[in-house]
Formats: structure tokens, C-alpha cells, sequence
């Protein structure tokens, strides 16, 4: 995306630095006059922090930054590898996508335990909850990008003999290196927030425990100094992965035509599938606690769920608790989930119209996906209060930034040819974004939708543990606390339940959409 | 990546123990045998006492390696304790009389915290002294401890209806901020950040209005207390030599910490004024005449008592003496 003649572009540029130089001195002057109150670090002191620490921060970002590489590269080969067998298996992808849903819905309350208790001292957890922080934004694009080839390849191939590892190799894998990118760029800061977070789980060193340290010490300089290292590697990283992506990006994106599925599903097909999914997931639950032997004191097993919310004497008052914290939950996340979603692709649209903004927005965007919410969320909540506002913020801005990633990278696969066709008639450059690119970017689009459940369910939870009090995150806080894990491990179950039913909400939607816009994605 | 289940673990670590005796049993006298003390939070001058055992040799001399694993918001002490990847862990009366509720096969077998270190903390300009001063005061805290308000106002006769609970994440910053009038946390910490940042500020000690509750207790499982019982014994005894040595020099012990955790991020004056802050909580007339750690039949009736009045109802038999009683004996 050049920017053309035709862009808006500001009447005169300020001089390169000028606009930096007064945003610090800003912000520098709002912190010196808010001293008293313990709200942000002025610039100085973050700067003077990180010099007369320098030592210690040094070496609690190498700790974090190995975790969060190792788990960059487990996670991310994880993704790449579900979306390659959902590809080659098209009969398990639903199953797939259902299974690494759940996964990623699991809550840190729970997983931080069982993670611990598994590997012992180490990093152990740290890997693998960055690992787990990333596969499935990253599983969700290549997905898409595994699909976005003409229909009229694959034919040619066919009628030459070729079986699907030749489609895979010659046509799939080079149409899905752009999404790979996609997903990579929004793994950077997930890795580096996962490892962060991980270290929650009672690590010895690393950014997370300076965090937890700062926080409680009302340190603000050694707090704002660890969110602007983190928000610094998370944007290296972005850019680091945009270079390179760029570089292997060589073919434009082709014109997509297929012709529209109309697929003949059988009437039991869905239920047959929504059971299958729900008996394998049952299967692993339980299976991996057994083959693990963990304690059934805090790894609840289907069937002790199932007695906790069922059976047992006190099941319907645990079910009215849960349900109604379940209910205050929804409330706050479906707002949220919008406004995010709303918010991401609206400003990757804009971002077309105004090419010069994404200097200053994208970094930002990086900067808040990429500190963690505990230190994030005292500013939203001094800014916006503890009621419904603060909390749909938290959630929006959770998941606003992989959305702005995926719909850029869409709105980047709009095909060259239609593009000068646009240029040819003199299309104004609104025109051009509806005719051309928004089409071009639904797929994205849609992609990111589904990222952004398990995504905005996280944020809320975290959002009501820490600043409401309320829904069904406080709830898992208090019953970890308390060591209920059978109502714990409920409330997983039925946080499980809900993502997916969101999600085949979203996939119904999608579905009727790009049967009408982008029917590659729907042939399989 | 290093990934191992506790089975085999278990398993490598019994046969390794069993293959290391056989070697080295007639050349020492007693091989180390390797536990893991479970700590209830990040590395500070809170179990300063553990560390001064760790360099002083407490352990390894009676035949003990002990390991001291952080613990860290998302590291519930009582998973690895029932797990066996902790022999012991440090809990709290409450928490292990949760856990205990839910069917977890904990016995208490010390006390370090004599006094329970929860207070209310409130800024000079507005004080809380004592709970009737809560009435009409918007309080910050964690809704999971709602049950201690409750206890609070029940023993000193406080209508609750008075007090606007807000949830807050823990840390002094909605107290400065003016967001409430006071904060529920321990005396130990947030009360501390504040006077180093040069914020001045009341507490007001819960376990000073009638709640009686044991914190930073030692809890182990009845399995280990039945049959790893010189473990726990040779642990505890470096625990109760240790916080002795605390006791003798506060000072030391926060510089010890600071020095042993390097990466822990700890601030050498901050720790020296916790460490002063937790001894009235550690140390009584009791522990001055029965040891470290100790608890009383009376102690621990008073414990059931505003345990029950927290929704936790436990019987006298969740303590154990036995393992402090051969450590004293």
C-alpha cells in the first residue's frame, strides 16, 4: 500500500522527532503533576529506573525472552501443523477446530497448577503457556491461507494425476506464506505476554515476577520500565517478522475465482459431528489427567463435574452460582467483543485511507497486547471506573489488535488485477476499499472473529478478576483460592461450552457470507 | 524443555535415592535426601527464616536437601503439597481448612505465624483504628475475602451493611489514589510499600480484634506424615534452628535474602522493614517458652472458633503436633 497520489496525506509534515519529542514532554508534565496520586511514571524516572537496574532487568529479560522463543516456536509449529492436517484430513477439521478452541479457553487458574505440578522448578510452564498463548492465532490464518488458491489450480493439478501433497507443496503452502506472516506477527507479543504470565505460576526469575514485585511495592517507574521493555521486544519482533515476510512475499495475490459451494449436507451430519467432537474432547480430558496420575484434589475429572453440577446434594445451588456468574459474564463480553472486533478492522480500513497513521497506531496497538493486564488494568480502571465500561475496554482492547493484523494482511491480498481495474475507472479511493478490498479482506475477517472469542472470554475473566469483583472470573479466582476445584473445573466446562456454541455462531455467519464473496474457502 | 510427570519422577527420584544409598552408604553416613518446601509466594524476607537454614547447613547436616520453591499469584501451595512434589508446604489455617473441605489429606504441623497478618490498612488523614471506625468507609479488598470482613464485623458486633466493599487487585495503589478509604491486606507488605514510597499509614491488625486465624502454617499430608516422618522432622527442625536465628538478628536475615535472590527484584531497606514488621506476628510468650512454631490446645480452639464464623468448620484434629514435639523433645 503506497501512498498514492490519490490518499489523504497531512498538508505539511511536522519535522521527523518533533511529534515524539512533545508526546514524552507531555507526558512527562501530566506525570510530574499526578505524582501524588500514584498513576504513571513519568518518562525520566522509567529512563532512570532502567539505568540503575540495568543489571537485573538485563537478565530477567533474557529469562523471559527463552521462554517466550521456545514457546514461539512450539506454539507456532503447533498451528502450522493442526491447519496443514485439517487441510489434508478436511473430515477432521471440524473436530480440530473445536479441540484447539477448548485448549485455548483454559484458564490460567487451572492450567498454572497442573503446569507446575508436571514440570517442577523451571521454565517449564513459562514455554508452555507462551507455546499455548499462540497456536491458535496462529492455526486460524493458515488455515485460511492453505485455502486461498484458485479452484482452477487444483483442477489442473488433478487432471494431471496429482494427489494432495503435490497441491499441498506447489499450490497451498505458497498462498498461505502470507498468513503464516499474519499469524506470526500477532504471536510476537502473545509469546512475550504468555512467558510473562507464565512466570506467575511461582518462577524464580524473569519480567512477570518483577512485575508482580513492582506492583505491590507501588514501584511505578519499575513498572512502567518492564511494560516498555516488553511493548519494545513485542515491536522489534512485529517488525522483524513483517521484514521478513516481506521478503519471501514475492508472487501478488492472485485473482480468487470459484464457483459457489452448495454443499448437500445430510440432516444428522451437524449432531453427529457435535457429538463426536464433545466424546474426543471427553476422552482426552480425562485420559490425559489418568496418564499423568494427577491428583483429583485439583485435576476434576468429566465425571466429577458432572456429579459436582448434577448429582451431588448441593448441585442446584452450585448450578444457580455458576450460571448467574456465567450470565453477568456474557453480558460484558459480547459488548466487548464487538466494540474489539468493530474496532480492529474498522481501523485497518482506515488505515488504507490514511496510510501515514499506521506509524503511531500499530506500535501502540503492540504496546497494549503485549503488557500484561495486571499492570495495564489499574490505569483503564483509574481512567474508565470498575463498572461496564472499564470492563468492555479491557476486552476491546485484548482483541482489537490481532483483528487490525489479520484484516491488514487481508485487505493486503486484495488481487492486483482488480486493483488497476479500480485505477483504470478512476475509482476514489472509498470506492476502491469497498468494492475491492473490503471483499478482499472478509476471509481475514472472519478469521480473527473466531480468534477473538477464546480472546475476549480471557480478557473479561481477567477484567472481573481483577477490577469488578463480579461474573465468572471472580469466581474462578475465589474458588482456586478456596481450593473448589470442582467448581473450578465447572466452570472451565461451561466457559468451554459457551466459546463454542460462539463459535459456531461466527462459522454460520462466515459460512453465509463467503459462500457469496470468497468461495475457495468453503470447497474442500 | 524438560518435561516429567510426578509418577516418574517419583519413581526416578526413589530409584536414584535407593542406587545412591547402596553406593554411598559405607562411605557417609547418611545420604541427602531431596524434598521440596513449597513457599506461599515470591522469594522475600517473608521465609527469611528457611534461607538461613538452606546456608547454614540445618538441613544438608541432618542428611536433608531441601529445595524452596517460589510461589507467585498463580501457584496455589496446596496442588504440589497433595501432588508429592512438596513435602511441606506454607499455607494458612483458613486455606488449608478449605482444602481439607474438599478432601485433602492435610494435617498442620507448625505455625509461624502466630498472629494472623491481615489488617486494615487506612491513610493518617482518615484513619481506621478500630472495625467500629469501618461504618460509613468504602473498603478495598478481593471479593474472595469477603467472609473475613464478615468475621471481623461478627466478632466486634460491626453491621457490615455499613462498609462499601470494592473489589480491587492487591496493591496500595487505589488507597493513595483516594478510589476507597482503606484496604484489607497484610500488615506486612502493602503497609510497607507505602511508607517506602512516603505515604504514612494506620493499620490496624485483625488478629488484635479477636480473629484468630494461624498464617504461614506448614501443612504436609497424613501419607508423609506416616511415612517420611524423619524427613519432616529433620525439615522442620532446620525451619524452628532457622527463624531462631532470625529472631536473633532481623537485620542479617533481609540482607541474607537479598543477597541469596538476586534476580528477585527485592529492595535491601524495604526487606529490612518487613522483617522487623513480622516478628511481633512470628514470636509471642508462647514461642519465647515452648520454641518456634508452636501451637496450643487453646491456640487452635480459638482458630475452629473464627474458622467456623469464616464458613470453614474444621475439627482440633486438623493440627498435629507430633512432628514439633519430636523437634522440641
Amino acid at each position: 500500500m503506497s501512498a498514492g497520489p490519490a490518499v489523504l496525506r497531512l498538508s505539511r509534515p511536522l519535522p521527523r522527532g518533533l511529534g515524539l519529542f512533545l508526546g514524552l514532554l507531555i507526558w512527562e508534565v501530566a506525570a510530574r503533576a499526578t505524582a501524588g496520586s500514584f498513576i504513571i511514571a513519568a518518562p525520566s524516572q522509567i529512563a532512570g529506573y532502567m539505568v540503575s537496574h540495568s543489571g537485573l532487568l538485563w537478565r530477567a529479560f533474557g529469562a523471559t525472552l527463552a521462554s517466550a522463543v521456545q514457546g514461539f516456536v512450539w506454539g507456532n509449529l503447533a498451528g502450522v501443523l493442526l491447519a496443514l492436517l485439517a487441510v489434508l484430513l478436511p473430515r477432521s477439521e471440524r473436530l480440530l477446530l473445536t479441540l484447539a478452541l477448548l485448549v485455548f479457553c483454559l484458564p490460567l487458574v487451572a492450567t498454572g497448577p497442573i503446569l507446575r505440578v508436571l514440570y517442577g522448578p523451571g521454565c517449564g510452564p513459562q514455554v508452555t503457556l507462551a507455546a499455548l498463548a499462540v497456536y491458535y492465532t496462529t492455526f486460524l490464518p493458515v488455515l485460511v491461507g492453505l485455502r486461498a488458491a484458485p479452484q482452477g489450480w487444483f483442477d489442473l493439478l488433478r487432471s494431471y494425476g496429482r494427489g494432495r501433497m503435490t497441491a499441498l507443496r506447489e499450490v497451498r503452502l505458497p498462498a498461505a506464506l502470507p498468513y503464516l506472516v499474519a499469524g506470526l506477527q500477532i504471536a510476537a507479543p502473545a509469546a512475550f505476554l504468555g512467558a510473562m504470565v507464565g512466570e506467575f505460576t511461582g518462577a524464580e526469575r524473569g519480567l512477570g515476577v518483577l512485575t508482580v514485585r513492582a506492583l505491590r511495592a507501588l514501584d511505578l517507574p519499575a513498572t512502567w520500565a518492564i511494560a516498555v521493555i516488553a511493548a519494545g521486544v513485542s515491536i522489534l519482533a512485529f517488525a522483524a517478522v513483517g521484514a521478513l515476510g516481506r521478503k519471501f512475499d514475492l508472487a501478488p495475490p492472485e485473482v480468487l475465482m470459484a464457483a459457489p459451494v452448495a454443499r448437500s449436507r445430510r440432516l444428522w451430519d451437524a449432531p453427529a459431528q457435535a457429538l463426536l467432537a464433545l466424546g474426543v474432547t471427553l476422552l482426552i480430558w480425562k485420559g490425559s489427567m489418568e496418564i499423568f496420575g494427577l491428583p483429583r484434589f485439583f485435576a476434576k475429572r468429566p465425571e466429577d463435574v458432572w456429579g459436582y453440577l448434577v448429582t451431588s446434594p448441593g448441585a442446584e445451588a452450585q448450578r444457580a452460582r455458576l450460571f448467574g456468574a456465567l450470565g453477568e459474564t456474557l453480558a460484558l463480553a459480547g459488548p466487548g467483543y464487538l466494540a474489539g472486533l468493530g474496532l480492529g478492522a474498522g481501523l485497518a480500513l482506515l488505515l488504507v485511507l490514511l496510510p501515514r497513521l499506521a506509524g503511531a497506531v500499530i506500535p501502540l496497538s503492540i504496546a497494549l497486547r503485549s503488557i500484561p493486564i495486571i499492570a495495564t488494568a489499574p490505569l483503564i480502571v483509574w481512567a474508565l471506573g470498575r463498572g461496564a465500561a472499564g470492563t468492555i475496554t479491557v476486552v476491546a482492547v485484548m482483541i482489537f489488535f490481532p483483528t487490525l493484523i489479520a484484516c491488514q494482511h487481508g485487505l493486503a491480498r486484495t488481487p492486483r488485477a482488480v486493483l488497476d481495474l479500480f485505477e483504470v475507472y478512476a475509482a476514489s479511493p472509498l470506492r476502491r476499499l469497498i468494492g475491492a478490498q473490503l471483499p478482499a479482506m472478509l476471509p481475514a475477517f472472519f478469521a480473527s472473529a473466531r480468534m477473538a472469542i477464546p480472546a475476549a472470554i480471557l480478557a473479561v475473566t481477567t477484567a472481573e478478576w481483577l477490577a469488578t469483583g463480579r461474573g465468572i472470573g471472580a469466581l474462578m479466582a475465589t474458588v482456586a483460592s478456596t481450593s473448589d476445584y470442582g467448581m473450578l473445573w465447572s466452570a472451565i466446562a461451561l466457559v468451554g461450552l459457551a466459546a463454542v456454541l460462539a463459535h459456531a455462531l461466527v462459522a454460520a455467519l462466515e459460512r453465509a457470507v463467503l459462500a457469496r464473496t470468497s468461495a475457495e474457502q468453503l470447497a474442500r | 524443555m524438560h518435561f516429567q510427570t510426578p509418577t516418574r519422577r517419583l519413581f526416578l527420584g526413589g530409584a536414584l535415592t535407593t542406587a545412591g544409598a547402596a553406593f554411598i552408604a559405607p562411605h557417609r553416613a547418611r545420604a541427602q535426601d531431596a524434598v521440596a518446601l513449597q513457599l506461599s509466594w515470591l522469594h522475600s524476607v517473608q521465609f527469611g527464616g528457611s534461607y538461613i537454614a538452606q546456608k547454614n547447613g540445618y538441613w544438608s547436616d541432618a542428611g536433608l536437601e531441601v529445595s524452596l520453591l517460589p510461589g507467585g499469584p498463580n501457584a496455589p501451595v496446596e496442588p504440589p503439597v497433595v501432588a508429592g512434589t512438596a513435602l511441606v508446604g506454607i499455607s494458612a489455617a483458613d486455606y488449608t481448612a478449605a482444602a481439607v473441605n474438599q478432601g485433602a489429606p492435610f494435617k498442620i504441623i507448625g505455625v509461624a505465624m502466630q498472629k494472623n497478618p491481615f489488617a486494615i490498612a487506612s491513610l493518617a488523614e482518615n484513619p481506621v483504628n478500630s472495625p467500629a471506625d469501618l461504618v460509613g468507609k468504602k473498603i478495598g479488598m478481593a471479593l474472595a475475602n469477603t467472609p473475613v470482613l464478615e468475621a471481623l464485623c461478627t466478632i466486634n458486633g460491626v453491621d457490615i451493611a455499613g462498609i462499601e466493599v470494592v473489589p480491587t487487585q492487591y496493591d496500595a495503589a487505589p488507597l493513595v489514589q483516594g478510589q476507597v478509604d482503606c484496604l484489607l491486606c497484610w500488615a506486612t507488605d502493602l503497609p510497607v510499600a507505602m511508607e517506602m514510597q512516603g505515604v504514612e499509614s494506620v493499620t490496624m491488625l485483625l488478629a488484635d480484634h479477636g480473629y484468630a486465624v494461624h498464617s504461614q502454617t506448614y501443612i504436609a499430608t497424613e501419607d508423609s506424615i506416616a511415612n517420611r516422618r524423619d524427613q519432616l522432622v529433620a525439615l522442620m527442625k532446620g525451619e524452628v534452628m532457622g527463624w531462631q536465628d532470625y529472631l536473633a538478628d532481623p537485620e542479617a536475615a533481609a540482607e541474607l535474602t537479598v543477597e541469596m535472590f538476586p534476580d528477585a527484584g527485592l529492595d535491601l531497606a524495604t526487606q529490612k522493614l518487613q522483617a522487623e514488621r513480622q516478628v511481633p506476628l512470628m514470636f509471642s510468650e508462647l514461642t519465647e517458652a515452648e520454641g518456634f512454631g508452636w501451637f496450643t490446645d487453646e491456640t487452635v480452639a480459638a482458630n475452629v472458633e473464627t474458622l467456623a464464623l469464616l464458613g470453614k468448620p474444621v475439627s482440633p484434629d486438623l493440627w498435629d503436633r507430633s512432628i514439633l514435639e519430636e523437634v522440641h523433645g
